[in-house]
């Protein structure tokens, strides 16, 4: 996979090292700024009040 | 630099016919199995950004929030004279010495989108928080104990004895924790009533309750302190915290 990625770049090997890194920001900021933030209040780990189950509000 | 190109060049010159040779060796399965080892080293990058994410990014973005927040608060006060509360932009601040984590900015509601902002919330349901002004109740709130803030993550840390001081515009509330509750379930509302029964009180009087979930990292169980009003000062022209804070 990233080895079929790295042979389809354009570019000598420091001009596609430097894609590599670029992409991987791109994909790192994609992911803190709409992914984890989406994903975070699906997963239990963030509760604090007490509230009367499922129905209650949270 | 021009040795590094020359080396390039004779990478590429060689690389191209590498490539064919070695892949028809390769078997689909072996493919496959590269590819699925991969996507399991990329699930794991993943997870491990998701826990900096919730540890370290959410801290970042809710201080930063709470810090702008705090500001207009103050800033509010500092303008007006003596007028109606403002209950939007946050009522005033907790101060925890045991918990080292300096004020935290106490706003309206504890939904998730209010606590986020790194701030702590007074509880408007299930059971109505009073005020600490009011003469009777319990002034009831909750925060993060990790990420958004983590404004109570060292609640562990406050015992009995410990002060608890509230600060609005005009006056400073001065309570004294007597009871904590370490774990409990999360559908237990009752510490959150008028008379904390489960804290040992029966009367009346003039309490405040501080929530948050436990253990660390999880959201399995609730961490519980309630304290009592010890007096209340008047602040001052230069805002002069009580002794507790000093």
């Amino acid at each position: 996979m990233y080895g079929w990625i790295w042979r389809h770049l354009p570019g000598n090997a420091w001009v596609r090292a430097l894609i590599s890194l670029v992409l991987v920001l791109a994909i790192v900021f994609v992911l803190f700024q709409y992914v984890f933030p989406w994903a975070e209040p699906l997963l239990p780990f963030n509760d604090v009040t007490v509230d009367q189950g499922m129905a209650g509000p949270r | 630099m021009a040795r590094t190109d020359h080396d390039e060049r004779q990478d590429r010159d060689t690389g191209p016919p590498a490539t064919p040779s070695r892949r028809p060796g390769r078997g689909r399965v072996a493919a496959a199995i590269a590819v699925f080892g991969e996507l399991l080293i990329t699930a794991g990058i993943i997870l491990a950004l998701f826990v900096v994410y919730s540890l370290w990014w959410t801290n970042v973005l809710a201080d930063r929030e709470a810090k702008k927040q705090g500001d207009r608060v103050r800033k509010h006060w500092a303008q007006q004279g003596p007028g109606k509360l403002d209950t939007k932009d946050g009522i005033g601040f907790l101060h925890v010495p045991s918990m080292h984590n300096g004020e935290v900015l106490v706003k309206k509601g504890t939904s998730t989108e209010t606590l986020n902002d790194g701030v702590a919330g007074y509880y408007t349901k299930p059971v109505k928080s009073a005020m600490p002004w009011d003469r009777k109740g319990n002034f009831s709130l909750a925060a993060h104990r990790d990420g958004h803030g983590a404004k109570f993550h060292d609640i562990d840390k406050v015992h009995e004895g410990d002060p608890v001081v509230f600060e609005t515009r005009d006056t400073w509330y001065v309570y004294k924790v007597y009871a904590t509750l370490p774990e409990t379930s999360k559908y237990n509302v009752d510490v959150l009533d008028a008379v904390p029964k489960e804290s040992g009180r029966k009367r009346p009087g003039r309490y405040i309750t501080l929530s948050t979930c436990t253990p660390v990292y999880t959201s399995r169980h609730r961490y519980i302190v309630w304290g009592e009003l010890e007096r209340t000062e008047k602040v001052d022209a230069d805002r002069t915290p009580p002794e507790e804070l000093r």
